[in-house]
């Protein structure tokens, strides 16, 4: 079937439209980005190119009638919460995975528990967490109610990856340090981590993300202090400004340079694994 | 932490060789690594999930809330026109938006997990479909009006192109603009799974059933097709749970003209209407767990991880 030409044809220019499809947006509002301004439109045609949107995010040019995006204190908020819920959520993940590793009875009831919290949509779960904050007379924050439902979403994400490297684990290598009378803590430094590390730094960029993107959860969970995307939601309702498009491609290049240290800290990972393999043949 | 448990475990079996408190021990060293995410799950997941229900059984007035139990706003759900359309709405978009992503995204899976042999440039063909995924929700969603608006680059293009001679008004603002923006946010979630699954096919399989005389179609409907379902059940179960807890898009998207069960909720929690918005919720829960629970009848998910 691989080898009809026609039909590799067809599927090649249908694989091609479709990623046009995916990134025509993108690209349209990373062009509109350098519209003029203060005057010119979050729209067609490109008056004359600038920067200005750009100076306007890091308020470098006068005042005008567009007001700059009170994303200062947001983007801190969002920072500080992500990297909370990625250490939280990523403990989490590899405790219960650890604790999955030989089948138990309930195992079943325990693994549903945990994937329901990435398949419960946001917004029930912010509503669910509001009301019963309400109820016992919690107050409604970004570092408290908020913080508690992105963990309950990305914390399943860091317990699939981590039932995933456990799975393929050998852990005949953790019994044999155990045997040779190597203690517990330095087996878990020497041997366990290393091998569960590629796992781990994979469930913290995942819980990053999410939680730095997180938005119907944060809705009403959040009280009045506004993280990241409640802000540009709050643009929504009124008339959009290039200076949004400018702010999205910035983040989005910020999101490439995480997944560049990602993809940097996995390389080294692998590269002394296979390093330790060629060695321990050697020897 | 890991090791501890374990070592705790086995010191005794050395010394005693008591099975049972073996068992025992392990037991125990297992829920206290499970307690943690268990009782977090409990706490800030299932208790909240209780409370909606709980909460859609109070009584709302106008400026407040109490816990007198009352069926009057399940019967002020049913009763209004709006809700009601609000509730054929949502399901119709779903539908239409899951038919797309299916339509569009399968021949591309195929075409990623089947056709393309290089195991370099499928991974890079994965990647790129991931890519988008790195630039803010809101910020994708919000790309769409600079691209459908009168103005908007695709009707700019099409009228270039002489295909049209007026700028096709129906684009943003509409149904349409809300279905585009959702298909082109969510069809990973099915090219993804689907591609993984189709990768996985033995080629012999195929190779053989061509020598014995299949066609192309035979091969698809007895081979390809059936062996991504579950890539398929997943690829719908991801796109089924986004889609049907939408506000996002269709509140950028639509200017307000549709209305989803999410964006009636955010409406009523906004003027305060705690109950009315937990019925929405609690019906958008049943419909999405009728569909979950659909979707893995057809097959069994545990045994294909």
């Amino acid at each position: 079937m691989e080898r009809q030409p026609i039909l590799r044809v067809l599927l090649t220019g249908w694989t091609g439209l479709f990623l046009v499809f995916l990134y025509s947006p993108m690209v349209v509002l990373a062009i509109l980005s350098f519209q003029s301004g203060p005057e010119g439109g979050p729209q067609f045609p490109i008056e004359h190119w600038s920067i200005y949107w750009y100076r306007q995010l890091f308020n470098l040019v006068p005042a005008s009638s567009v007001a700059p995006l009170p994303l200062g204190s947001a983007l801190v908020r969002s920072l500080t919460l992500a990297l909370t819920t990625m250490v939280v959520s990523t403990v989490l993940g590899t405790i219960t995975a650890q604790a999955f590793r030989r089948h138990f009875r309930g195992s079943g009831v325990v693994f549903y528990l945990v994937v329901l919290g990435m398949m419960v949509p946001g917004v029930l779960v912010g509503l669910g967490m509001a009301l019963t904050a309400n109820y016992i007379g919690l107050d409604r924050t970004w570092w408290g109610t908020v913080f508690l439902v992105h963990v309950v979403y990305t914390y399943p994400f860091a317990f699939l990856v981590m039932l995933a490297i456990f799975n393929r684990f050998d852990r005949s290598v953790e019994e044999a340090a155990w045997s040779l009378g190597v203690s517990p803590i330095t087996t878990f430094r020497r041997i366990t981590f290393p091998l569960i590390f590629p796992g781990v730094l994979s469930s913290m960029l995942f819980a990053f993300t999410l939680s730095y993107d997180e938005f119907p959860r944060t809705l009403f969970a959040s009280g009045g202090d506004l993280t990241l995307p409640l802000t540009i939601y709050g643009t929504f309702s009124v008339e959009i400004h290039p200076n949004l498009f400018a702010f999205g491609v910035l983040t989005t290049l910020f999101s490439f340079a995480l997944l560049a240290v990602y993809a940097t800290l996995m390389t080294l990972s692998v590269r002394r694994a296979r390093r330790v393999a060629v060695q321990e043949e050697i020897a | 932490m890991s090791t501890a448990t374990q070592d705790r475990a086995m010191a005794p079996a050395g010394k005693t060789g008591a099975p049972r408190s073996l068992a025992r021990q392990q037991t125990a060293g297992r829920w206290m690594l499970l307690a943690p995410g268990v009782i977090w799950m409990m706490l800030c997941l299932v208790l909240p999930m209780l409370m909606m229900i709980y909460v859609s059984f109070w009584t709302q007035t106008t400026f407040s809330i109490n816990s007198t139990l009352t069926l009057d706003n399940w019967a002020a759900f049913f009763s209004t026109p709006t809700y009601l359309d609000s509730l054929l709405t949502t399901v119709e978009l779903w539908f239409v938006t899951l038919a797309l992503i299916f339509v569009i995204g399968y021949p591309v899976a195929v075409y990623i997990g089947l056709f393309v042999r290089d195991k370099t440039v499928q991974t890079s063909l994965l990647v790129l479909c991931v890519v988008p995924f790195w630039t803010s929700f809101l910020i994708r969603v919000l790309a769409w009006r600079p691209m459908l608006g009168t103005d908007g680059a695709v009707n700019i293009i099409l009228l270039k192109l002489g295909l049209i001679h007026q700028p096709i008004e129906a684009l943003l603002f509409t149904q349409y603009s809300v279905v585009i923006g959702m298909v082109q946010i969510y069809v990973v979630f099915m090219v993804g799974p689907v591609a993984f699954m189709v990768s996985r096919i033995d080629r012999s399989l195929i190779e053989a059933a061509r020598d014995l005389g299949a066609g192309t179609a035979r091969i698809f409907f007895t081979i390809i097709l059936p062996l991504s379902m579950p890539g398929i059940v997943v690829g719908s179960i991801f796109v089924s749970v986004m889609v049907l807890g939408e506000f996002a898009t269709p509140s950028a998207l639509s200017g307000d003209k549709v209305n989803l069960l999410g964006n009636i909720i955010v409406t009523q929690v906004g003027s305060l209407k705690w109950a009315f918005a937990s019925v929405c919720g609690v019906i958008l829960t049943v419909l999405m767990a009728i569909t979950v629970v659909g979707l893995l009848r057809i097959v069994n998910l545990r045994r294909e991880i």
